[in-house]
């Protein structure tokens, strides 16, 4: 079973954790510098943690436990106004990157009020390309409980977080909802709103473990993290790509951050060692997310085999 | 009266939400500065209906801001220097100068020191109107602290006070009566 971690330390011989972790069989998933640190999330295989533990030792690095790595996570708030930004869901945001999750911050066109709050059918889809999705609301209970229509129609775990207590049966739709992280006008500094961002952080592990077992019940024909690396060795355009983090992976997937018209045919001519191709094992079609590419792979009772 | 002597907030059947927001008012007010220039603050939250609304009291009425309040004034050699002593207003003082005199007659040889080549004196200028600033200032914040999707709003300002709804639906004569009516017995209990 590979372990999620999270390497942090100085840029000198760093290369040297990113060897010993493909040597292991494991992946390199995200490499952040930041002048002369460096962030580094690996899956590395629990048996050889040891092995990784004592390099990073040598080397005056940290090496934590990331639960959330290689997920996106979607925060989404009523809007991108003052009223909604950016306190509470950039802090839920960051609290979410730093257990290794993938999160992007979606503010909803016209999510406000409580009667004229809606949510359209392509934010509705964009969510659903996420693992999980947490909705930042408010103070009032009323509204926490009238708004469950704009997730309603969400087929990937929405964790709810509001400020006061509200009873989860009445809200039907959620899949667990955190209290205590209302609408607040300063960034969480208190150990009390700091103790909530880890509930969150929970109820979002719980929500993606859920995931994880059910497509456990029926196993994706490869996994994500070997297509993020044949197609980062076969594809090399995607040197060439922006974004900070050209795959990001899902659990059932990845997202390619490149023009779908210009290469998701090369996305889909990938070969993997055992001679099948991306495209006879996964779907690769065009994200909701700018103009990118997203693969999904197949699970095996599709294609009747495992590798 | 005090800053925020008075401070209440109604918010019928929404405990939480009455205490959270009393942390957000604050919370908003504190960052625009508009704490100590507010005496009485009463707050009516139905959320049934749903709306917002809050009275105020302000403390005093603030002068307008002259030249000789921003710097000190002297006569010098073909006309007045200025020596600005709060560069805040620096762009307000230059743009006023500018307007009366002509940017041909205004210099600034240093950072905090201006030139006038004219013989009217330039002390009672008005540099910038600091009461109306403050009332633009109080608008922002209300508009803030009220939930974003209330965006049926109606503002009230006299000389000394303000009254602020804002609400899903249309705002009738009636529903403005009516919570009129709330404050007004909030203000007396």
């Amino acid at each position: 079973m590979l372990e999620p971690v999270m390497f942090t330390g100085g840029i000198y011989k760093h290369d040297l954790v990113i060897e010993l972790v493909e040597d292991l069989g494991g992946y390199v998933l995200q490499k952040n510098v930041t002048q002369s640190e460096i962030i580094l999330l690996l899956l590395v295989p629990s048996e050889d943690m040891p092995t990784l533990e004592a390099l990073v030792k040598e080397l005056r690095g940290k090496l934590t436990r990331a639960p959330l790595a290689g997920t996106e996570v979607a925060v989404v708030t009523p809007t991108l106004a003052i009223h909604h930004l950016p306190h509470s869901a950039c802090d839920i945001a960051e609290y979410l990157r730093r257990n290794g999750a993938k999160s992007n911050m979606l503010g909803l066109a016209r999510g406000v009020g409580r009667e004229i709050a809606q949510i359209t059918e392509y934010e509705t889809d964009l969510i659903n390309e996420h693992d999980a999705a947490v909705f930042s609301y408010g103070n009032f209970a009323r509204c926490i409980i009238e708004k469950d229509r704009l997730y309603r129609n969400i087929t990937v775990p929405v964790v709810v977080t509001g400020g006061p207590e509200i009873d989860p049966q009445l809200l039907p739709y959620a899949y667990r909802y955190v209290s205590a992280v209302g609408r607040i006008a300063h960034r969480s500094r208190k150990a009390s709103e700091l103790e909530m961002l880890d509930r969150i952080v929970e109820a979002v592990g719980s929500a993606l473990d859920k995931n994880r077992s059910d497509i456990e019940k029926d196993p994706l024909t490869t996994s994500p993290p070997r297509v993020m690396d044949a197609v980062r060795e076969q594809v090399p355009e995607l040197e060439m790509s922006f974004s900070p983090l050209p795959i990001a992976l899902n659990l059932n997937g990845c997202r390619v951050k490149l023009p779908y018209e210009d290469f998701h045919q090369a996305v889909e001519r990938v070969t993997f060692d055992e001679g099948v191709t991306l495209g006879e094992i996964a779907q690769v079609k065009p994200s909701r997310m700018k103009s990118y590419i997203l693969v999904r792979i197949l699970p095996m009772s599709e294609t009747g085999f495992v590798f | 009266m005090d800053p925020l002597e008075v401070f209440k907030i109604e918010a019928p059947g929404e405990e939480y939400g009455r205490r959270k927001y009393r942390e957000v008012l604050l919370d908003i007010l504190q960052d625009l500065g508009l704490v100590r220039s507010i005496g009485k603050l009463l707050v009516y939250v139905d959320i049934e209906k749903p709306l917002f609304s809050a009275y105020g009291v302000m403390r005093g009425h603030l002068p307008p801001l002259k030249v000789e309040d921003v710097g000190e004034v002297a006569r010098a050699e073909g006309g007045y220097q200025i020596k600005v002593d709060d560069e805040e207003h620096m762009a307000d003082l230059l743009k006023v100068l500018w307007a009366t005199y002509g940017r041909e007659k205004v210099e600034q040889p240093d950072r905090d020191i201006l030139t006038v080549s004219s013989e009217v004196p330039p002390n009672d200028l008005v540099v910038t109107d600091v009461d109306q600033e403050f009332r633009r200032d109080l608008t922002d914040a209300l508009i803030r602290i009220a939930p974003e999707g209330f965006r049926n709003r109606r503002n009230e300002m006299t000389e000394n006070s303000f009254f602020f709804i804002a609400a899903e639906e249309t705002l009738t004569p009636s529903l403005i009566e009516e919570v009129k009516e709330k404050i007004r017995g909030m203000d007396h209990a």
